[in-house]
């Protein structure tokens, strides 16, 4: 059973830095949580000489939910300013002005 | 005597039948929402929605231009990139449809439509990524709004005198075809409309024969309960999982 534990938590140790380094807000904390509840069920059934790597899961479980935490209160979201987007929407307004004018001409 | 009868029976006559006044719809409104979308039970912030109004003329009229744009925020464009732009020329007094123009980008998959309408004709243009453009001509209804103006349309009724339960018809143009799409009046709750504070609204389920929406009451919109009816809060149920538009800011309303 520690195995089991040890493995769910160390893959989701790895998921919660991938999901910590990509923009998933606070979806982020769903594979860190699992990553801390397995890793505190190995720590609790190891013996003293197998409690390191559960420890770092741990550590590294806590550090990722302070980053997600940091970025979450932090970051604002914003949107960046596109000077292709703002020029298509230029471009497709003068379009419509045409295309309006074209249809006043079949009326 | 007669002549002056005539002149004031024509005036009333005319000032009867002149289409109705839009009152909660003028240009230069800017409605910008927050769009979140449901990732494994948490809602996860992607992108921003803004609605605006301008008027817009050309030399015969003058058009009230309705757009709606979505744009993901900085964080997701290296990821997935959003950048999708809907848009109605309507008339501004009763909000009848000219042209509907769709451009979407998403993460790289282009779709262009057009839509216009002349009398109860509609001419479309389809032009997807990677696929020749395709057109269609279709007969549609008197009162038949396309999507944008469907939206600023149901602003424009009076949900005061409806009871809980009530519904309301309307026809739309999507995927070059009219689809129905009911609208039902849920009652009144009060939510959070970003600068304009904690509001009362009306809650109006949207529901539509079509597969883009799913659940019954589950796309639902509710509008402050004044006379401008602003969109505060938006819920949606969609093939690929669900989400909500929240109100940040409203201007120029």
């Amino acid at each position: 059973m520690r195995k089991l534990f040890l493995i769910l938590s160390c893959i989701f140790g790895v998921l919660g830095i991938v999901f910590t380094a990509l923009p998933m807000d606070t979806l982020a904390f769903l594979p860190i949580g699992l990553a801390l509840v397995f890793g505190l069920l190995t720590l609790v059934k190891s013996e003293d000489h197998q409690k390191k790597i559960p420890k770092v899961v741990l550590f590294i479980g806590a550090l990722c939910s302070a980053v997600v935490l940091g970025k979450t209160l932090l970051i604002k979201d914003e949107v960046a300013t596109d000077t292709q987007f703002e020029q298509q929407k230029m471009e497709t307004k003068k379009e419509a002005q045409k295309e309006l004018e074209e249809l006043e001409g079949l009326e | 005597m007669k002549r002056l009868l005539l002149c004031l029976g024509t005036a009333f006559l005319l000032s009867a039948f002149a289409p109705q006044s839009n009152p909660a719809i003028k240009a230069g409104e800017k409605l910008v929402y927050a769009g979140s979308y449901n990732m494994s039970g948490l809602m996860t912030q992607l992108a921003q929605v803004t609605m605006s109004t301008e008027t817009v003329a050309t030399s015969k009229n003058t058009y009230l231009h309705l757009s709606c744009e979505l744009s993901t925020y900085s964080k997701w464009d290296s990821f997935f990139k959003i950048r999708d732009i809907y848009e109605s020329y309507v008339n501004p007094t009763n909000l009848k449809p000219s042209l509907y123009k769709r451009s979407i980008d998403e993460g790289g998959y282009t779709k262009k439509e057009k839509y216009t309408f002349k009398g109860n004709t509609v001419n479309s243009t389809v032009k997807k990524r990677n696929r020749p453009e395709t057109q269609k001509t279709f007969t549609i209804g008197g009162s038949t709004q396309d999507v944008i103006s469907m939206l600023y349309k149901v602003r424009t009724l009076d949900f005061s005198k409806m009871k809980e339960g009530q519904t309301q018809s309307l026809m739309i143009v999507f995927d070059e075809k009219q689809v129905p799409v009911t609208l039902k009046y849920m009652g009144k709750e009060t939510v959070n409309a970003g600068n304009l504070g904690q509001k009362p609204c009306y809650k109006i389920s949207i529901g539509a024969k079509t597969d883009a929406l799913r659940g019954k009451d589950k796309n639902l919109i509710w509008l402050t309960a004044d006379a401008k009816k602003i969109p505060a809060l938006l819920k949606f149920s969609i093939p690929v999982g669900t989400g909500q538009l929240v109100l940040t800011s409203a201007t120029g309303i």
